[in-house]
């Protein structure tokens, strides 16, 4: 099986054109049933796409930032064969949304090799990606609801309460057996490619190498280190200035047409190389925690991901995060705040005018008012957004996922038991890593009320 | 943690009025300014601070942001009021289609509070003992405003059903979200922050919600009191909260005629009960309102108030007894859900998202004995009938909106596909999607209805400010 990549091109517009190519893009509601311009259900091993204007802003110095164009994907791997499938696929629509950037060949110059060197050319790598699960495939994905689909008719198909457990499974084993369109099922999912799990394991080692050379010398410096990170965040300024109604509204009519929804937040990282070296850590960590701590189907206590990613961008001096998530932005907040606030308190302090922390963890996210103020004076618009399974949540896909390891193997009748459950509510869902659980269990109240 | 100050609470956001059994809500217009602010400085109005024994009326008040920038309330002052009162329950096509009032619930169609209706400034609510206090009430209001040039855009009436029982014919208002330091017998598991009801209190995070706070100059005759949070400042919001309302007509023949279809045509051995069972697995009580998860097999009629239960911490964590699904699971979780069921944790956290119901039935019952198979066997014959939703919460957000659309109306709600509300779902309408499955988690495996039709039509609604009685009087006063 694949394992899943995400693509960032980012391109400056060119003065004076930002309206045309928002114009071309339109908003969310005018699509919510497919974009004929670059047609994204046709790019195949395609999870999300969407796609951004950053508009025109000032760094903290008061430089100006031009207006820049993004385009975001994530896709089963490599990302490289993806690039050519846009060019071969969505050539036209390609012309039509980056004609106003910087650098897109000239009109007589376009041919797919010269568009494939100016994706490549504005390409950024991600400073930290998660992704819910490694090794699921859009097609995995799609198949095995269409399985629990069928095996639900069969079952809704006649009356199986004198079945015992054993029987039943077996009753629908031999109904899937029987279906040449669903006897793949039959066999467990392979899990991503060698190549990648290789790779996987060497960024383990090597993270893990440089922790080790590092931590002691941090804790050494510890008593050092957490006064300057005390007195930084005593200077820090939070943001309190609230986003207009217009501005809100705008963001929320772009909301809750699916079971998905999207988010997009940049702003400035703090000044200063104190902070500079803590957001490097601190990023570097958490992509090493997307990859081997949070790596089934939680970040931070957070279940609700499927796909995330923060990016630099603008020389170091901005980063954005962008996120496809269940349910609606009001809930993804109180999630934040109610669930995953010590892990991405870390991540997001490091943002200027970010409600206040206290040792990094603490504080800031858990301020409700302040978090909710904040959040949209720093949301940017995703024009275009596209999902290949908008009616599917992370949960619903992980349950699809245990329906049919279950149809292989031999498994005891306590197990038989809970997965036939499964056909009836999917909130079981397989247990985090231990470190995942210990971090998520760590009475964070509690040890924040000596943070101060 | 600081008691609620009673005296300043309008009665109706702590208490059902139990005793006062006629009521009707009147949605007003203010044509004079002036004339409504004096009216407003002598309107008897009910504190939560009452004698229930000898209390024989009640008159409530609450205001919509076009009645308050009426009598007066600057601009400056009304930004800091709730986004979603301002903008309005009808305000943005977002919130339509969250809170699922579309299609044949659309606000076009309503009665009141829709774009189509007259513009109402103020819902008053008279209580009375019977109907002959109410409509005692009714004439000497009615008179009082008239002189006060208030025009009467609708008048809402109520019945009080027997048995307790709402229209469906099930026992309704079994359990009550308990406040902090007010319910005193309340269990520490089941309390939340008063913050979280009523204005001008710490709430679940221990903060005070936003609302508008005035600088002294602004109350002349110093009527507020000064802001706990920010003692410069004068409270205009303290002892105030929001109240949501929603006309919910209910499709009672609809309701049962499809429960019996499905319930016969169910796989299994036939059971008489089967129809009254599949209903009561719908909405998590039996129809005498004894919860699923105390009495799984049989109605307990003896067990009708209990209220003392959770879902994993009462052994019922894969909806075996209470389908996952269930009105009463959907609309209070209790400990079902994330972070880990089960836990203090989950519990805090399901606080976050209460609120303190106050409606009322509306319309002539199906049958009078209120018995399931007198409704089933009379038939609906097309009236009006259903419920005045009414409920208090201090952040319409994260506390009524989110109930609406992250649980009730959410098809995946706690781990399900297809499942919205079987009672109040809009049938999939705010997540895209068709919803109107119903899954019965059994064993060894599950059964399912589908195709489930929207049982509830929205008629009229809107978001109000009820205020502290000093914060009314303040209203009075402005010029």
């Amino acid at each position: 099986m694949p394992h899943q990549e995400a693509l960032t091109v980012i391109a400056p517009i060119r003065p004076g054109e930002v309206e045309a190519a928002k114009g071309v893009l339109g908003t969310i509601p005018d699509h919510v049933d497919g974009w004929d311009i670059i047609p994204f259900d046709k790019v195949p091993r395609l999870h999300f796409a969407r796609l951004a204007v950053f508009d025109e802003a000032k760094d903290l110095t008061g430089a100006a930032i031009s207006a820049q164009l993004a385009l975001m994907t994530n896709v089963d791997g490599p990302v490289d064969a993806h690039l050519n499938d846009l060019v071969r696929i969505a050539s036209p629509g390609l012309d039509a949304v980056f004609g106003a950037c910087a650098g897109y060949p000239d009109e007589s110059q376009r041919t797919p090799a010269t568009r494939l060197r100016f994706l490549r050319r504005y390409q950024r790598d991600a400073a930290a990606f998660y992704v819910n699960r490694q090794g699921r495939s859009v097609d995995q994905i799609q198949k095995e609801e269409s399985l629990r689909r069928e095996i639900g008719k069969f079952l809704d198909s006649a009356d199986f309460s004198r079945h015992s457990p054993e029987t039943l499974r077996k009753a629908i084993r031999e109904f899937v057996g029987g279906r040449p369109d669903l006897k793949w099922a039959l066999e467990p999912a392979e899990p991503p490619g060698l190549a990648w799990r290789v790779r996987n394991v060497l960024h383990l080692v090597e993270d893990t190498g440089i922790a080790l050379v590092a931590l002691p010398v941090a804790i050494l410096l510890a008593p050092f280190l957490l006064s300057l990170l005390r007195s930084h965040e005593r200077a820090d300024v939070p943001d309190t200035s609230a986003a207009s109604a217009e501005s809100i509204d705008r963001l929320r009519a772009d909301e809750d047409f699916w079971v998905h929804n999207q988010v997009i937040a940049a702003g400035c990282f703090k000044p200063g190389l104190f902070r500079q070296v803590v957001t490097t850590v601190i990023l570097r960590t958490t992509d090493f925690a997307c990859r081997h701590i949070y790596n089934r189907g939680t970040l931070s206590g957070l279940n609700t991901l499927h796909f995330a990613r923060w990016v630099g961008m603008d020389d170091g001096r901005r980063m954005f995060f962008s996120s496809n998530y269940d349910g609606s932005l009001e809930s993804y907040m109180n999630d934040f705040i109610d669930k995953a606030a010590w892990g991405l308190n870390a991540i997001f302090s490091n943002g200027d005018g970010f409600p206040r922390t206290s040792l990094l963890f603490c504080g800031g996210i858990r301020d409700e008012k302040a978090y909710k103020r904040f959040l949209p004076t720093r949301q940017v618009q995703s024009r275009v957004w596209y999902s290949a399974y908008p009616h599917l949540t992370t949960k619903n896909i992980a349950n699809n996922a245990a329906i049919r390891a279950g149809l292989s193997g031999q498994p005891s009748a306590d197990e038989v038991r809970v997965w036939l459950r499964r056909f009836g509510v999917g909130n079981h869902l397989p247990p985090s890593g231990l470190i995942a659980r210990i971090l998520d269990n760590l009475p964070w109240d509690r040890l924040c009320r000596f943070s101060k | 943690m600081s008691l609620l100050e009673i005296s300043d609470i309008q009665g109706i956001i702590l208490f059902n009025y139990g005793r006062l059994r006629s009521a009707c809500y009147l949605l007003l217009q203010i044509t004079q300014p002036a004339a409504a602010r004096a009216w407003l400085g002598t309107l008897p109005l009910l504190s939560a601070q009452f004698d229930n024994k000898t209390a024989d009326r009640a008159v409530n008040i609450a205001f919509t942001p076009a009645g308050l920038s009426r009598l007066g309330v600057s601009e400056s002052q009304m930004a800091d009021f709730a986004g979603e009162f301002l903008e309005g329950m009808t305000g943005t096509s977002h919130r339509q289609r969250i809170l699922g009032d579309v299609g044949d619930s659309s606000p076009d169609g309503w009665h009141w509070g829709g774009p189509r209706n007259p513009q109402s400034h103020v819902l008053l609510m008279l209580f009375g003992r019977d109907d002959a206090v109410l409509a005692s009430v009714l004439s000497e209001h009615e008179a009082a405003l008239a002189r006060a040039g208030l025009t009467t855009i609708a008048k809402l009436d109520t019945t009080w059903l027997p048995k307790q029982r709402e229209h469906f014919g099930f026992r309704d208002g079994v359990s009550r979200t308990d406040i902090e330091g007010f319910h005193v017998d309340a269990k520490p598991e089941n309390a939340t922050a008063p913050g979280e009801f009523v204005l001008g209190y710490r709430n679940a995070y221990g903060q005070y919600t936003q609302r508008p706070l005035l600088s002294p100059d602004q109350d002349p005759l110093g009527l507020l009191q000064p802001a706990p949070d920010d003692p410069a400042k004068r409270d205009l919001g303290m002892n105030g909260s929001y109240l949501v309302f929603r006309q919910l007509r209910q499709h009672v023949e609809a309701f049962w005629k499809y429960v019996d279809e499905q319930a016969k045509r169910m796989p299994g051995p036939l059971d008489p009960n089967a129809t009254v069972r599949l209903a009561s697995k719908m909405i998590g009580r039996w129809p005498s309102g004894t919860p699923l998860v105390v009495a799984p097999k049989a109605d307990d009629p003896a067990r009708c108030d209990e209220n003392d239960f959770f879902y994993y911490r009462s052994n019922d964590p894969h909806g075996l007894k209470c389908p996952i699904g269930a009105h009463i699971r959907r609309a209070n979780p209790r400990d079902a859900l994330d972070p880990e069921p089960g836990s203090d944790r989950s519990i805090e956290v399901g606080k976050r998202h209460r609120v303190l119901r106050r409606g009322r039935t509306y319309g002539p019952p199906v049958a009078e004995s209120m018995e399931i198979s007198d409704i089933i066997a009379a038939g609906d014959s097309g009236r009006d009938r259903g419920l005045h939703f009414i409920c208090f919460n201090t952040q319409i957000g994260r506390q009524f909106e989110f109930i609406q659309h992250t649980w009730l109306n959410n098809p995946k709600f706690d781990g399900l596909y297809e499942d919205d509300d079987p009672l109040v779902g809009d049938r999939g309408g705010s997540h895209g999607k068709p919803g109107g499955t119903f899954t019965v988690q059994a064993e060894p495996v599950r059964r399912r209805v589908s195709g489930m039709p929207r049982f509830t039509q929205l008629l009229g609604g809107g978001y109000f400010f009820m205020p502290g009685i000093r914060a009314v009087r303040f209203l009075g006063s402005l010029r």
